[in-house]
């Protein structure tokens, strides 16, 4: 059978094909992905654009629980502080109760729990970055006013909304607790308590029962304040959930997309060699022929 | 006994026919590296045998013909997969090009659309602050800009395509006036009984050219001539007559092809005009029509969640993005930011600047079956595998159309093709046979003298 006389386009369609093999391995080390362009892997190439959306979604999950973090923690120290004034109070108001008391020494009293109703009143009206933490969610206005013809002497000015923030697949976290439902709540209310404990010291009359009234009001605010201890626990192990969940996208990412380098080097160094051997081969063709031979 | 003329006219034709294998072997070997030459080969046959007084003597040599070494089934198979080969070279050229705008799954329009919804998602601690906000109206801005540039991108590709169209077109109608030259020139040479050989391997090779551009087949006429159409019948050449290919611009703004008056761009099934106009009639506007689609299901959706809400004065929320022309189509061209102003986004479920309620209806845009039945993000990975897959296909076929042809060269070479070697053994060969008849031709000059002078011995000069 005879043969093409001329294998030269197939040599050079060989040297071809393994130059090219060797330009697809030396892109892949040097951006050190397998998947330069969709056609490399299509099926790859779309799953990691899913897996780029997780890791934006998980990132913005992680930011967000920073951010609420922030909020919480402030709006917890905030209450520990309310706490420890109302806890004075309490003394106060006891001490108060002593019949034994002169006008002047009671008059002192009085003045002390006037410090700290207004210090009290200042801790409510707390801003976090620009936000008032208790006015539920008009943020801009401040949840308590003195007001002097309402019996508990503030009147609330906020409203009784919640912000949820999604920080997983379906879940929603609540991040304020209106100042209605902490200070003022209708028969716990810690304003109330407050002015009814001066009056009463002022007076001399019922402070026993103000001291009870201002106890239940604390307890209250206490049972309240829990809503921020959980949110807290429940924003450090969702934390800690999605920085596990991040390591394994970029897991996923990295074998659906990540060049294996020493694969890559392998083929990068027998495409060399086959285009080595293949210019070797062609240039064995060196146009000797039959008439060389002839003399 | 033919007497010792009889004898010199037999070696003078064996000299004459060595001459013309001489000079047949030499035409080879210069045409060695010619273009579609088939190599020939000299037909010779002894002379028919004359009868005399009883015995039968041969008359030398005669050359019945120069015969070319062709494989015209072959022919047919080269053309087929030649037109095969360069459509989806067309097409694989394209496609690499439209896959580059989804190349990387970290920027583009994909990781626009998380980085959008991540840009809401990070507003929902805070929603009346600017800087937050203003963060969403960037976001949103970028994924504007990149469909616009994406569409900008693919319509420039088409347009490109066009210019395409209108030079192979002017290609093919000069090949095909060439073809008609060339077979005119043959059909005259035929008619005088000449060997036409060397204009038929012109046009053979004429006729792959046009076969890379064009799916032509090649019809037999008789005496010898050829007519070529294109697969559905539109005349190419008649024989000595090209028909000539004309382009119109249609009111899709594409150059479409006219013969004779009738449209057959859709008709074309080989050579890279098909491959051009699969691209810029198919795949591309496929493709176009998918992003206007995905922008247009965004923009509705994010509009009709945020009107649902209050921006930071309290009022009702309206358009994030300019809303989608009626028809869908050129929204990704299109698409804008309808507000400059941060405080617009109604991030507010009651009316305060604190609340962050109706986020979640804007947030939940990115996992509703907003864009044909698909969460925005998956229409998109999709439409990623699709350009992905166009492409690795048509070049994992692309491939196989060239190793088919390949090998379909290697037979006609181990046919058609010139052997240098073979070549210096037959001009060996031809040499020997030349010297030969030479060497009878001076034995019988000198026998002739020896007859003409009878006895006397006389030196031939």
């Amino acid at each position: 059978m005879r043969v093409n006389p001329y294998p030269m386009p197939d040599l050079m369609a060989a040297l071809n094909q393994s130059e090219l093999k060797a330009q697809q391995a030396a892109l892949e080390i040097s951006t050190g992905k397998s998947v330069n362009m969709p056609s490399d892997d299509p099926t790859a190439a779309a799953l990691l654009v899913e897996n780029n959306d997780q890791a934006t979604i998980n990132a913005s999950y992680l930011s967000d629980l920073t951010a609420i973090n922030g909020q919480l923690s402030a709006a917890d120290s905030t209450l520990n502080s309310v706490q420890t004034a109302l806890q004075q109070a309490l003394s106060l108001g006891v001490e108060g109760g002593n019949g034994t008391l002169s006008d002047s020494n009671r008059a002192a009293i009085v003045a002390q729990l006037q410090d700290i109703q207004s210090q009290v009143l200042s801790l409510a009206n707390t801003s976090y970055q620009g936000n008032y933490l208790f006015s539920g969610t008009a943020s801009g206005t401040a949840p308590y006013a003195v007001d002097g013809t309402a019996p508990s002497g503030v009147a609330y000015r906020g409203n009784d909304g919640i912000n949820q923030v999604s920080v997983g697949n379906g879940y929603q976290l609540g991040i304020n607790q209106p100042g209605s439902q902490l200070f003022s709540a209708a028969g716990n209310s810690v304003f109330q308590a407050l002015n009814d404990l001066i009056t009463a010291v002022g007076s001399n009359t019922g402070v026993a029962d103000a001291v009870t009234e201002l106890n239940s009001a604390a307890n209250y605010l206490s049972v309240q304040s829990v809503f921020y201890g959980n949110a807290l626990n429940q924003v450090q192990s969702q934390t800690t959930y999605l920085n596990a969940a991040k390591l394994q996208i970029a897991q996923q990412q990295n074998s659906l997309g990540a060049a294996d380098l020493s694969f890559a080097a392998t083929d990068l160094s027998s495409a060399q060699t086959d285009t080595q051997a293949a210019l070797e081969a062609i240039s064995k063709f060196s146009g000797n022929s039959l008439f060389d031979y002839l003399r | 006994m033919s007497g010792l003329f009889g004898t010199l006219s037999v070696a003078i034709s064996g000299l004459a026919v060595s001459q013309q294998e001489l000079e047949t072997s030499s035409n080879n070997v210069a045409n060695a590296n010619t273009t579609g030459y088939s190599r020939e080969v000299d037909d010779t046959e002894a002379g028919a045998p004359i009868v005399i007084n009883g015995l039968t003597v041969g008359t030398g040599v005669v050359l019945e013909k120069i015969e070319s070494l062709r494989n015209p089934i072959l022919e047919i198979q080269l053309n087929q997969t030649t037109q095969q080969q360069s459509s989806l070279n067309a097409q694989l050229t394209q496609l690499q090009q439209l896959q580059t705008q989804f190349a990387s799954s970290a920027s583009g329009i994909g990781a626009d659309i998380s980085n959008f919804f991540s840009s809401l998602q990070q507003l929902a601690p805070n929603p009346s602050s600017l800087e937050l906000r203003q963060s969403v109206l960037t976001a949103a801005g970028n994924l504007a800009t990149d469909f616009n540039t994406a569409a900008s991108s693919l319509g420039t590709q088409q347009s490109n395509l066009n210019l395409t169209v209108q030079q192979s077109v002017g290609e093919i109608n000069s090949l095909t006036s060439e073809i008609a030259g060339v077979g005119q020139q043959i059909a005259s040479l035929q008619n005088a009984h000449e060997d036409a050989s060397t204009l038929v391997d012109q046009q053979t090779n004429l006729i792959r050219q046009l076969s890379g551009l064009i799916d032509v087949q090649v019809i037999q006429t008789g005496n010898g001539g050829i007519d070529l159409a294109t697969s559905n019948g539109t005349a190419l050449v008649t024989g000595a007559q090209s028909s000539v290919l004309t382009t119109e611009t249609g009111t899709d703004g594409n150059a479409q092809i006219f013969a004779n008056g009738h449209d057959i761009t859709s008709s074309i099934s080989g050579g890279s005009l098909a491959g051009t106009i699969q691209i810029r009639d198919e795949e591309i506007p496929n493709v176009l029509g998918q992003l206007d689609q995905l922008a247009t299901g965004l923009s509705n959706a994010v509009n009709a969640a945020n009107v649902q809400g209050f921006d930071l004065n309290g009022s009702a929320g309206g358009n994030i993005f300019s809303p989608p022309p009626t028809g869908t189509t050129g929204t990704a061209a299109t698409m804008k930011v309808a507000i400059t102003d941060p405080s617009l986004i109604a991030a507010s479920s009651d009316g305060t600047a604190g609340s962050n309620g109706n986020l979640s209806n804007l947030s939940a845009v990115a996992t509703a079956s907003v864009v044909a039945g698909q969460t925005p993000i998956n229409f998109y990975s999709n439409l990623v595998f699709q350009v992905g897959n166009a492409t690795s296909n048509t070049s994992g076929d692309a491939d196989a159309a060239t190793a088919i042809l390949q090998q379909l060269q290697d037979q006609r070479g181990s046919i058609s093709g010139v052997s240098i070697d073979e070549e210096a053994a037959n001009i060996v060969q031809f040499q020997t046979a030349y010297q030969a008849s030479a060497r009878v031709i001076t034995t019988i000059d000198s026998l002739l003298a020896d007859a003409v002078n009878l006895g006397i011995e006389t030196a031939v000069q």
